[in-house]
C-alpha cells in the first residue's frame, strides 16, 4: 500500500474534521441568514446541517465505545436505533439543507425582481 | 451480530429502505448542485466559486458514490476486513468518498458562510465626524 493511503487511513479523523468543520459554517451561514433576511429557508438549512452533524458525530465515535456490553445493555429497540437512526438523520437532514437551500434561493430571486 | 439485527425489518427499515435510499440520494445530489448554481450567479466571483466547487463534489459524492455504495456495487471498507472483490478497489473507493464528501462539505460550507458574509463585519462604523472647532480664541 502506498504511504498517501496509509496516510489517509490513519488519519481518517482528520478527513471528518474537514466535513464537520464544513456544516458547523454551513450550520452557522444558515442561522446568519434566517437572522438577517428572515427567510425560513436559513432555519431549515440550520436544523438540517444540525441533524447531519448528529448523525456525523454518532457515526464518527460510536466505534470507541459501542461493543457487545453495550449493544446487551440497551436490548433489541436500543439496537434498532443505533442501526435505524443514523440513516434516517442523515436523509432528513441533507433533506433539510436542500430544501432550505432552495427555499433561500427562491426568496433570494422574489426579493430581487 | 448488527447485520443480522438488521435484517428483522422494524424501525431500521424506516431509515434506509434499500431500494429508495439510492434514488433519494440521487435526486438530492442533483437537486443540492442546480439550486447552487443558480444562487452562485447572483453572488460574488469567489463565493461563487466555492459555492460551485463545494456543490460540484457533493453531487458527484450523493449523486455517484453514495448510491453505489448503497446498492451494493462498490463493496463497504472494513479495517481488517475480507472482501469478495480486490481489497484495494475498496480501500480506493473509501479514500474516494472520504475526501470527495468531506472536501465538499468543507467547500460547501465556506462557500455558504461567504454568502452569508459571516466572515465580513456587518458595517463599516461610521467615521467619526472631523469636527471643525473655530481656533483658539485667546482668553483675555
Amino acid at each position: 500500500m502506498n504511504p498517501l493511503h496509509e496516510i489517509i487511513l490513519n488519519h481518517g479523523l482528520l478527513f471528518d474534521a474537514l466535513g464537520v468543520i464544513g456544516l458547523g459554517l454551513l450550520g452557522l451561514a444558515a442561522v446568519k441568514l434566517a437572522r438577517s433576511h428572515q427567510s425560513w429557508g436559513g432555519n431549515l438549512m440550520a436544523m438540517g446541517a444540525i441533524a447531519v452533524l448528529l448523525a456525523r458525530f454518532y457515526l464518527v465515535l460510536s466505534p470507541y465505545f459501542i461493543n457487545d456490553d453495550v449493544l446487551h445493555s440497551i436490548g433489541p429497540i436500543g439496537i434498532s436505533l443505533t442501526i435505524g437512526l443514523p440513516p434516517l438523520l442523515l436523509s432528513l437532514g441533507l433533506a433539510g439543507i436542500v430544501w432550505g437551500l432552495w427555499g433561500h434561493e427562491r426568496w433570494l430571486h422574489d426579493e430581487n425582481r | 451480530m448488527r447485520s443480522a439485527e438488521m435484517s428483522d425489518g422494524g424501525f431500521s427499515t424506516l431509515g434506509s429502505i434499500a431500494a429508495v435510499r439510492p434514488v433519494f440520494l440521487i435526486v438530492m445530489g442533483v437537486f443540492l448542485l442546480l439550486i447552487a448554481w443558480r444562487l452562485a450567479k447572483t453572488s460574488g466571483i469567489w463565493t461563487a466559486r466555492l459555492l460551485v466547487a463545494g456543490a460540484l463534489l457533493l453531487g458527484f459524492g450523493y449523486a455517484v458514490i453514495m448510491p453505489l455504495f448503497e446498492a451494493g456495487v462498490i463493496e463497504r471498507y472494513a479495517p481488517g476486513g475480507h472482501y469478495h472483490g480486490s481489497a484495494a478497489t475498496a480501500v480506493a473507493w473509501h479514500l474516494v468518498r472520504m475526501v470527495v464528501m468531506n472536501t465538499g462539505w468543507l467547500l460547501f460550507g465556506l462557500g455558504l458562510a461567504m454568502h452569508a458574509k459571516i466572515l465580513s463585519s456587518p458595517a463599516p462604523r461610521p467615521r467619526a465626524q472631523a469636527r471643525s472647532f473655530p481656533p483658539h480664541e485667546s482668553i483675555t
